[in-house]
């Protein structure tokens, strides 16, 4: 028997790669990892496109393709889908301190969820007048 | 004290990660979605104006010292979170082999990605 002052070995159960498509709930987990990966890819294609105004009036090309629409479709699923699970996780998390009170859960996701629809209306404002311009 | 005790101290560095990874969540949730949907989708399709379709409006816009640093804070921030994820995604998906190169390359392309972002929204006209 070990003492109790030595380390003992870690149990750590072999899940293999398929785990997480035994169970739905494991698969949405899985969908909510990967959300970063297809909106990364489209910030890299923005900043080439920022990076192109270096061409100048002439050699500027915005992306305008019927590809890059599909592309955008595919990731604003995922954008949305991140936006969704990581507001909705801010009611678990954010603990605010109102005197003798916690705010926390609902009050809190409703609070981020608003700031989201605020932020989308503003933004979407400027690329919209912006553009007129 | 035993010898073979060991002092357990926060991971300074990997609090710093997990620190980037949560803002950079919480600025792709609140700012992307509107800017794939204006200028990925509806932009291009016609539906309205974006300040990106053509170059006079966007050089214009670029010109603002506010809208580089509000750029640069919506594209940098999201590659934390990137690398974070992917990181931890792929150690779900099963690797148990080199976690720590794995980490030390997604943190490094995240600030690779941030250094080449700020060079971009600098130097544009």
């Amino acid at each position: 028997m070990a003492a109790a002052d030595e380390p003992t070995a870690t149990y750590r159960p072999a899940l293999g790669l398929g785990w997480w498509a035994r169970h739905r709930h494991y698969l949405l987990y899985m969908v909510r990892e990967f959300t970063p990966i297809p909106f990364g890819a489209w910030l890299v294609w923005f900043l080439v496109e920022i990076s192109r105004l270096k061409n100048g009036p002439d050699g500027y090309v915005a992306h305008m393709s019927t590809g890059f629409v599909v592309f955008s479709v595919l990731v604003l699923f995922f954008a949305l889908w991140h936006s969704i699970t990581f507001l909705s996780l801010s009611g678990l998390i954010v603990r605010l301190p109102m005197g003798d009170r916690v705010i926390t859960g609902r009050p809190i996701a409703a609070l981020a969820f608003g700031g989201w629809l605020v932020v989308s209306l503003v933004v979407g404002f400027f690329l919209v007048w912006l553009g007129h311009a | 004290m035993h010898e073979h005790t060991r002092r357990w101290r926060p991971d300074r560095v990997e609090g710093f990660w997990w620190f980037m990874f949560a803002n950079g969540g919480l600025v792709a949730a609140l700012f992307l979605p509107v800017h794939i949907l204006v200028q990925g989708i509806l932009g291009p399709l016609g539906v309205v104006p974006a300040v990106d379709q053509h170059y006079d409006s966007f050089a214009a816009a670029m010109a603002n010292p506010i809208v580089k640093l509000y750029l640069f804070v919506i594209i940098s921030l999201p590659f934390f979170h990137v690398a974070h994820r992917l990181r931890f995604f792929l150690i779900d998906l099963g690797l148990t082999v080199a976690q720590r190169p794995l980490k030390y390359l997604l943190y490094t392309l995240a600030v690779v990605a941030t250094l080449l972002t700020a060079y971009v929204v600098v130097t544009v006209p």
